[in-house]
């Protein structure tokens, strides 16, 4: 019964204890190598993705001749503690958190910004370091964050019984003719970026997540109408395999799920589609650290991954989608198809990021979710 | 001790006692110790950890009366706090998971203590064991599997024309538990099954001939003379099942339906997807708290001491 918790709690004292062994040693190691030449850049990131190290780690030092020093964190809190630390004490140049938690670092005066010309704007693919994602990867005029890999929630459509709106909508999941499967919390934002879509909220979603009292107003009304659309819903997911199996087991024409849901259903007849008020999306991206050393090898670093092989190698080792123009043609063929059929470039232009979400938000979001699945 | 200490010599029991010692305090004691504590301090972001906001209260226990949300019960509508109702229809399936299991052990348990032939008894115990050779994920997904709209179970009757339309088995018939309450009962009934049988088999067959040859009806065999004797095996049987159903996570999670909620299930979101770990310990405590009171109560109603249940 509380297995699952006790063996993430032992995997995270693992990978906590074997990163802090790491971090014990870093000193060491760049004192070491503080009279050197500084080709090398101190990298923190997620542990328990190995294919970094194993294969894009090594082809961007046989590119640029830069060395990484690779310190895994299990967690973004992880992460964020010891970017306090490095303040002090240095070693660390690059972070890799999500777009949506980089502000509080800044804020905490951890943070300096890029130099977009030493980077290569242009390499990446339209909607990921410009539009609105753009606009929040920014503080002021300055570039504080660049993506380095992404992944979407949108409709996954049987293609034959799912009945869609021209252009799909994510109201076709409260349309009573469509069996649904759904996760509660993805589904009472879909219900409220819907209602917002079709102009029958008081005042925009999006205040949701930056003002309590706006999320308390915004969320009860989605509630309200997600129970009253709740009769087609045949089952809930909250993970890969659930969701798979709502469509094949219970019949399910349509859900919101992920982009790997669709993918692994696509040969039985069912699509992922973007709706039109855009896909759900998260991504996570490279910050620099305001005592940052090396901070020519950062910005070769951040843009080595907006390349076709960075970007590929990147979203390969992380099961999920590149950043970088040209870099599905170098993952399979099959899942580069895939990917271009369901996000041309307006499907890409109007990917809807997730927000900051506060533990204060999430909590209560919790609640929301709890109140859906009873009603 | 003196015969560990005989047999395998001072260095290998000392190694095993510290080896166990280990074990209880690192891994059981120690990270339960840290949990009760945690559950009186308020879930902050990591800067403000150890700061003046980080102070003892009992704000993540009170979350439990959050939220009131109206609800009705046999026809009554009132309001309660959303967590209570989801603790509530914990406590109240599994206490109908108890009683299943009950009515099903309880001939079992008696035919095999008394009226089977005891060289058919090893065979008889092996087959009841046989399911309890596949883990309890798949005993689960198994029922899952049955219960789908797409599965054998529908597709058995529908292609017997007993049914017209297959049925959403999943979502349930009766109650929104349905499923859940079929997966528990397959998955604990066993721990009722042979605390009773091993109390009835206790019992002295004569007092069963005493009971027949005075004119007692079969029933009153069973209500005035088994039954009383077997109540020990009864209530330990009953605590264990109840005790292992409320805190199941697995079988809800598999076989949910779109309006089941089990309280583990509240637990595990403030554990993972809130990661507020305060207040998930909170819930826990909570939770072991007041499932105790639950079962002293009806230990009490029924007149079982907890010593009855240690023999």
């Amino acid at each position: 019964m509380t297995t699952p918790s006790k063996a993430l709690n032992r995997r995270r004292f693992l990978q906590t204890s074997a990163a802090g062994v790491g971090i014990l040693a870093a000193p060491a190691i760049i004192s070491s190598k503080a009279l050197a030449s500084s080709g090398e850049i101190n990298f923190t990131g997620w542990a328990g993705y190995p294919a970094l190290a194993e294969k894009v780690f090594p082809a961007f030092t046989a590119a640029t001749g830069i060395k990484v020093n690779f310190t895994e964190l299990p967690d973004q809190d992880a992460m964020f503690a010891q970017a306090k630390v490095a303040l002090e004490a240095g070693g660390i140049d690059v972070i890799e958190p999500t777009i949506d938690r980089w502000g509080g670092w800044n804020s905490n005066g951890l943070l300096a910004p890029w130099d977009a010309a030493k980077l290569a704007m242009d390499n990446y693919l339209p909607g990921l370091a410009d539009g609105s994602a753009g606009d929040r990867s920014r503080a002021g005029d300055q570039l504080f964050y660049v993506p380095s890999n992404w992944g979407t929630e949108a409709l996954v459509a049987n293609t034959a019984a799912a009945k869609l709106a021209t252009p799909p909508s994510l109201g076709d999941l409260f349309n009573p003719e469509n069996q649904v499967v759904l996760r509660p919390h993805s589904t009472l934002a879909a219900m409220g970026r819907w209602l917002d879509a079709t102009g029958k909220l008081p005042r925009p979603w999006m205040d949701g997540y930056t003002d309590m009292a706006a999320m308390v107003e915004l969320w009860d009304i989605a509630l309200a109408e997600a129970v009253k659309a709740k009769g087609n819903v045949v089952q809930w997911w909250s993970g890969e395999n659930e969701a798979n199996a709502g469509f094949v087991a219970n019949g399910a024409t349509l859900g919101l799920c992920w982009d790997s849901t669709g993918f692994n259903l696509r040969n039985d007849g069912y699509a992922y589609v973007a709706p039109a008020e855009g896909a759900f999306a998260w991504h996570q991206g490279f910050v620099m650290m305001k005592n940052a050393v090396n901070v020519d090898q950062a910005h070769e670093f951040a843009k080595f991954v907006s390349t076709p092989e960075g970007a590929a190698g990147w979203a390969s080792a992380f099961s999920s989608n590149p950043v970088g123009k040209g870099a599905s043609d170098l993952m399979s063929p099959e899942v580069s198809a895939y990917y271009s059929g369901t996000f041309n470039d307006d499907a890409l232009a109007k990917l809807w990021w997730w927000p900051e979400q506060t533990a204060e938000f999430i909590a209560k979001r919790g609640e929301y979710a709890d109140k859906y699945k009873a009603a | 001790m003196q015969d560990l200490l005989r047999r395998y010599g001072a260095t290998l029991t000392g190694t095993f006692v510290l080896l166990v010692a280990f074990w209880l305090l690192a891994l059981v004691i120690l990270p339960n110790v840290t949990l009760f504590e945690a559950s009186f301090r308020p879930y902050l972001p990591v800067v403000d950890v150890g700061g003046p906001k980080d102070t003892y209260s009992f704000d993540n226990y009170r979350k439990f009366l959050n939220n009131p949300v109206d609800t009705s019960f046999l026809g009554i509508s009132f309001q309660l706090p959303i967590h209570t109702i989801t603790f509530l229809n914990t406590v109240l399936f599994s206490a109908l998971v108890t009683f299943i299991t009950f009515v099903m052990s309880y001939p079992l348990a008696y035919y095999l203590a008394k009226i089977v032939n005891p060289r058919a008894l090893p065979t008889l115990v092996l087959l009841l064991f046989v399911p309890l050779w596949v883990s309890e994920a798949l005993r689960a997904f198994a029922w899952y599997i049955i219960l789908t709209f797409n599965g054998p179970l529908n597709a058995a009757l529908v292609g017997m024309g007993l049914l017209d339309a297959p049925v959403r088995w999943q979502n349930g018939v009766f109650t929104a538990y349905d499923a859940i309450v079929i997966g528990l009962v397959y998955t604990y009934v066993l721990f009722m099954l042979f605390p009773i049988y091993g109390s009835i088999q206790s019992l002295d067959t004569n007092q069963i001939e005493a009971s027949e040859d005075l004119g007692a009806k079969w029933w009153q065999t069973h209500w005035r003379v088994i039954l009383p004797h077997a109540k020990p095996g009864i209530a330990s049987g009953c605590v264990m099942v109840f005790m292992l159903s409320a805190g199941s996570l697995l079988v809800p999670s598999v076989l949910p339906s779109t309006k089941s909620n089990w309280f583990t299930q509240t637990i595990q979101v403030w554990m993972l997807e809130s990661q507020d770990w305060n207040t998930g310990a909170a819930y826990s405590f909570l939770y072991i708290l007041l499932c105790t009171v639950v079962v002293t109560l009806v230990m009490w109603a029924f007149k079982v001491k907890l010593s009855d249940i240690a023999k």
